[in-house]
């Protein structure tokens, strides 16, 4: 959680067009950027960035030192590629960004993206390092893109000029599968000096690595306690009320196959419950509707997806029972139910009483139309059924 | 004269400002972090003579130093070894933040040149009059006695009064009798 101010040099050298990094050494670079900027704000919200770019026309600030993630992000778009990168300029010009930061108290820090071959001599460069570790600024370098020969030495010249107890880093990336975003979080650009990572970069390294994160839902309760009591609520609220809507389904089911009479109370019964959203209803419906229309077929998938509901509720399970116990006897009573749902009127009618569900939906006509088509053989299925059926007993 | 007669002892009612230095601001730059700050301010460490302050990445040094309460600042003593111990050094009263690249933007309340017998631990008296009502004092160590590449100092101690600010901490509850 230290507290930093820190500029990001990006290379917009004609070398970034390169697609070696997908989907281009500009837009990997851009990536990286932005979770770097997210990271330095999250470990402590005092944290300021500012972004430059070296090449094009001159090293020029898109944005000064500022906490406003917002700012920071917006200034990425419509960069435009081309020219050389001056990778001494653009320190220099970092470092005095630096220096008229608003709160002195920050520690200064460079982030540099080094892209394109490094036209500078070592003893610039070094006496370039030697500047910036007088006036107590640490330095990253994210070499990355061409390989010439002699960038690498000379990066690891500049690095060893402005290196004072390990505080600053350098990174050698080459193109590969991987983003360049998701190899820069496991380092210690992203990780800080040993502190052991922030809850951002840790979090969000986990999932990049496709893992298993180590909070749940991605977000660490320290840094952001609001936002992850509110997930876990929503995630809580939605389970309840997919626990409900099973439950309905099961008990739809077994009355079901009890008579087809109560077909009207159960459907006004549920009208009349009223849940809140429209959308909540339509899906309810749409669940009821398609697991009426496929009886037969889908009642083992029914059973395995009631058993694990009613495993949490007895009620339930009682229905469950009733259900099964039901569906072995009457068959028959489906295809009745299958014809009165095929009643296209019957059904328009029961929507029109469901609050919140427009019968001309075109989702809900399409639902009513595969019943329709499908009320058809799944009579024929029943009325098999039924004499085989008689015939056993 | 009288100047080197009061030069060579510690006026009597001048005391070490050691205990009115605000620890929590202070700063150097360009210092070794293996030979930091500390070792040449601190009681103790200041009399070891083993441990130094040392420059890191050339021979120029700049020390922050903020007081709790407002000083007067009569003499200072700077004490190092005959080759790289401190030569010029310039003093700038109440200014905050400097950097190496503003030590030449504006004059310095006071310039000093050690001698040898300074850096023996003999008092240098400053300009009094520019030091009257000091809340920070800004040390910029310019170069060394011989050129070289790192300057080391074993001690600064700084000689002065302190003008009458409340001590709020002084401040006693009246009783009701």
């Amino acid at each position: 959680m230290v507290l930093e101010a820190t500029m990001i040099c990006i290379d917009n050298s004609e070398w970034m067009r390169n697609g070696d990094y997908g989907p281009s050494r500009f837009q990997a670079q851009a990536d990286a950027v932005n979770l770097i900027c997210g990271a330095k704000t999250q470990s402590n919200p005092e944290n300021t960035v500012g972004v430059l770019t070296m090449a094009g026309k001159g090293v020029r600030v898109l944005v000064t030192p500022t906490s406003d993630l917002g700012k920071i992000l917006a200034c990425m778009h419509g960069l435009e590629i081309g020219g050389e990168m001056n990778l001494a300029a653009g320190i220099q010009v970092a470092q005095l960004a630096l220096k008229h930061r608003q709160n002195k108290k920050q520690q200064q820090r460079i982030i540099v993206f080094a892209g394109s071959p490094v036209k500078h001599e070592k003893k610039t460069l070094e006496m370039i390092g030697k500047k910036l570790k007088k006036n107590s600024v640490t330095l990253d370098i994210v070499n990355f893109g061409e390989d010439d020969e002699g960038k690498t030495e000379k990066l690891e010249a500049l690095l060893a000029a402005v290196n004072n107890n390990d505080t600053s880093h350098i990174v050698h990336i080459p193109a590969g599968p991987n983003a360049l975003s998701d190899i820069l979080l496991s380092t210690p650009i992203f990780t800080g000096d040993g502190e052991g990572g922030s809850g951002f970069a840790a979090s969000a390294a986990a999932a990049a690595a496709g893992g298993i994160s180590g909070f749940e839902f991605g977000v660490d309760p320290n840094l952001d306690p609001e936002l992850a009591l509110a997930l876990r609520v929503s995630m809580e609220e939605e389970r309840a009320r997919q626990e409900a809507a099973a439950k309905k389904a099961a008990e739809e089911s077994s009355k079901q196959e009890k008579g087809g009479e109560e077909q009207d109370a159960t459907m006004t019964e549920r009208a009349s419950e009223g849940a809140s959203e429209a959308d909540n209803k339509k899906n309810e419906f749409l669940a009821l509707a398609m697991s009426m229309d496929e009886p037969a077929s889908s009642q083992d998938l029914q059973d395995t997806e009631m058993s694990d509901a009613a495993a949490e509720d007895p009620e339930l399970a009682l229905a469950l029972q009733l259900s099964v116990q039901d569906s072995a006897k009457d068959s028959s009573s489906q295809a009745d139910m299958s014809k009165l749902l095929a009643d296209q009127s019957f059904v328009s009618s029961i929507l029109a009483s469901l609050p919140g569900v427009d019968p001309n939906d075109p989702s809900v006509k399409e639902v009513l139309a595969s019943m329709q088509s499908q009320s058809e053989p799944q009579q024929k299925q029943d009325e098999d059924k039924a004499p085989k059926e008689e015939d056993k007993k | 004269m009288s100047a080197a007669e009061s030069a060579t002892a510690i006026h009597r009612n001048q005391v070490d400002l050691l205990d009115f230095i605000d620890w929590s601001g202070v700063e150097c730059l360009n210092q070794s972090s293996s030979h930091p700050l500390p070792n040449a301010l601190k009681q103790g460490y200041r009399e070891d003579e083993g441990l130094n302050l040392e420059s890191d990445a050339d021979e120029q040094l700049l020390i922050y130093i903020p007081f709790t309460q407002v000083i007067k600042l009569h003499s200072i003593v700077v004490m190092g070894s005959e080759e790289d111990g401190p030569k010029t050094v310039k003093l700038f009263a109440n200014r905050e933040h400097m950097g190496f690249s503003n030590v030449s933007d504006f004059p310095p309340s006071d310039t000093v040149v050690l001698s040898q017998d300074n850096l023996k631990g003999k008092p240098v008296v400053v300009k009094y009059v520019k030091f009257q009502n000091v809340r920070s004092l800004t040390i910029f160590i310019e170069d060394n006695q011989s050129g070289l590449e790192i300057t080391k100092v074993q001690k600064i101690a700084l000689y002065g009064s302190t003008v009458e600010t409340t001590d709020m901490k002084g401040l006693k509850k009246i009783e009701d009798h």
